[in-house]
C-alpha cells in the first residue's frame, strides 16, 4: 500500500493547490491574508496586524477597507505557507487589471499589487488591479454569464458588470395575505422570495451551496446615515446586532463584545 | 469513511464508529481503551479520554465519524502522535498511551496529554478535510497553526513560539499568535480547517 502524498518545501507547488481543499503561497514579500487561515509554513514569516505601525505604507497602497481591517493580517518573509478555509474548496484566481467583488469571508488572500475596497454592497469587498488572489467557496465555484438571478446566500462574488440589484418576488411581498405569510411563517415561503439581479456584461461566481462561512458583521454602513442603503432598517434591514454609538462596531468586535 | 477487512484479527476502534458490517463481528468496549490498569489509570489522571472498542471477527467492517475525512498512517516501529479525538481505528497489533505533550495542548484546549500509538501496522485519523502531510528536516523546520495540527510521527522536538505582544491585547494582533514549532526529522499532518481554539482569534 502507498501512503500518502508527503511534501517538503521543494515539493510543494508555487502559488498553487496542494489539494482542492489547501493553497500553497510561495511567498517572498508580502501577502494580504484574513486572520486565521494560515495552517502551517516553512521559513521565516511574519504576521502583523494592519494597524502595524511599519506597514502603513503598504496599507496605504492596497488597503482601503477600515471596517475589514481587524480581519485582515499582512504576511511578510520568505517561505511557503500553506492557506485554508474549514476544509471549504479553495482557488486562485488572476486579474488583469480587473475587478472583481467578492463576499468578504470567502476572500483568504491577495497580493498586495491588487487593492481591496469595500464594496457598496455590505459584507462584499472589491479588488482592483492586477494580481492573484485566493478564494474559498462551499463547493466548486461556477461561472454564470448575466443576465442572470441568484440567491443571495449562493452568490460568491461578480466581476465586471454592475452592482447587482435586489429582486423581490412581489406576489408573496404584497398584500396582506403575503404579508401575513412572511410575518408568521404560515402557509410557507418558498424562501426565494428574494434574489440579487446581474444585468449588463462581466460573470458571476456562484457557489454550490447556501450554507455561508461564519457570518460576520463587517460590511454593514453605520447606522442611521441619509442615503446610504441598508443603513436605515429599510425592507430586508433589520436582523443587525445593536451597535454601540459612534459607529464602534469594528472595536466593538475586536474587544469581543 | 473506512473499510476493514477482517479475518479472524481484531482492530481497536472509537467507540460507537462503526457505521456498517459484514460477515460476524463482536464488538466489545475496552475499559480503559485496552490499556490495562496503568493505562485507565494515567488516563484518569491526566484527562486524555479515549473510548475504544475491540472488534473482531470475520468480513468488513466500516467505520465513520462526523463525515470527517479518514487518513492512513502506516507506522513500522515508529510512534505517532495524535489527539485521541482524531484517532479512529488502529490495528490490533498497536499499543497506545498517553504522553505529556507541553503547552501545545494548552493552547489547542486538548489539555497537556496527547495519545501515542506504537508498534506495527496501520492507524486511521480523522481529520477535517483531507490531511495534508508536511515532511520536516533538520534544514526546514516546520510552524504549524495549533487550530490545524492533527498528528505527528518521527523524532520531532515540538517548540510553542508565540507572538503575543501589546498589540495582541489591543486587538491589533496578528490572527497567528500560536504557533507550534516542529524541529527535526518526521512528518507532520494537518487539516485545511482549524478547530477553534484559544489561540486562534489572537
Amino acid at each position: 500500500m502507498n501512503g500518502p502524498v508527503v511534501h517538503d518545501p521543494h515539493t510543494l507547488p508555487s502559488n498553487d493547490n496542494v489539494d482542492p481543499y489547501t493553497f500553497c503561497v510561495d511567498l517572498s514579500g508580502q501577502w494580504f491574508l484574513q486572520k486565521g487561515k494560515m495552517i502551517a509554513y516553512y521559513g521565516r514569516i511574519s504576521f502583523d496586524g494592519i494597524g502595524h505601525g511599519p506597514l502603513d505604507r503598504l496599507v496605504a497602497a492596497s488597503f482601503h477597507s477600515p471596517l475589514h481591517a481587524a480581519d485582515w493580517v499582512v504576511a511578510q518573509g520568505k517561505g511557503k505557507m500553506l492557506l485554508a478555509d474549514r476544509a471549504f474548496d479553495v482557488n486562485s484566481y488572476d486579474l488583469d487589471d480587473g475587478n472583481l467583488t467578492i463576499r468578504s469571508g470567502n476572500l483568504l488572500a491577495f497580493e498586495p499589487s491588487l487593492s481591496l475596497k469595500q464594496s457598496i454592497i455590505p459584507g462584499f469587498v472589491t479588488l482592483l488591479g492586477t494580481g492573484k488572489f485566493v478564494a474559498a467557496s462551499n463547493g466548486p465555484v461556477h461561472f454564470v454569464e448575466p443576465p442572470v438571478r441568484v440567491d443571495p446566500q449562493a452568490l460568491v462574488g461578480w466581476a465586471d458588470c454592475p452592482s447587482p440589484c435586489h429582486h423581490y418576488d412581489h406576489r408573496y411581498l404584497k398584500g396582506f395575505l403575503g404579508g401575513l405569510r412572511s410575518l408568521t411563517g404560515i402557509g410557507g415561503t418558498s424562501g426565494e422570495e428574494h434574489q440579487f439581479d446581474f444585468v449588463g456584461a462581466g460573470t458571476v461566481l456562484l457557489q454550490s451551496t447556501e450554507t455561508l462561512m461564519e457570518e460576520r458583521d463587517t460590511g454593514a454602513p453605520p447606522p442611521g446615515q441619509p442615503g446610504v442603503p441598508g443603513s436605515g432598517g429599510g425592507p430586508g434591514g433589520g436582523g443587525q446586532l445593536p451597535h454601540l454609538p459612534g459607529g464602534l462596531g469594528g472595536l466593538q468586535r475586536r474587544l469581543g463584545l | 469513511m473506512l473499510a476493514v477487512d477482517l479475518v479472524g484479527d481484531t482492530v481497536r476502534a472509537k467507540n460507537g464508529s462503526m457505521v456498517a458490517y459484514e460477515g460476524r463481528m463482536s464488538f466489545k468496549k475496552l475499559t480503559g481503551g485496552g490499556e490495562g490498569l496503568r493505562g485507565m489509570v494515567s488516563r484518569r489522571l491526566t484527562g486524555e479520554q479515549m473510548e475504544m472498542m475491540e472488534v473482531k471477527g470475520q468480513g468488513t467492517c466500516y467505520f465513520a465519524d462526523r463525515a470527517g475525512d479518514v487518513n492512513l498512517v502506516t507506522l513500522n516501529g515508529e510512534k505517532l502522535h495524535v489527539e485521541s479525538e482524531n484517532l479512529l481505528c488502529v490495528d490490533g497489533s498497536l499499543r497506545t498511551g498517553t504522553t505529556f505533550t507541553g503547552l501545545r495542548g494548552a493552547a489547542q484546549g486538548n489539555g497537556l496529554f496527547t495519545t501515542t500509538v506504537e508498534g506495527t501496522g496501520t492507524a486511521a485519523l480523522m481529520s477535517d478535510g483531507p490531511a495534508v502531510v508536511l515532511r520536516v528536516t533538520p534544514q526546514y523546520p516546520l510552524q504549524v497553526d495549533p487550530g490545524a495540527y492533527v498528528a505527528h510521527t518521527g523524532n520531532l522536538r515540538q517548540e510553542f513560539q508565540t507572538g503575543v505582544n501589546f498589540r495582541t491585547v489591543i486587538g491589533e494582533g496578528g490572527g497567528e499568535a500560536f504557533q507550534i514549532r516542529f524541529e527535526g526529522d518526521g512528518l507532520v499532518y494537518v487539516q485545511p480547517s482549524e478547530r477553534n481554539t484559544i489561540g486562534g482569534d489572537l
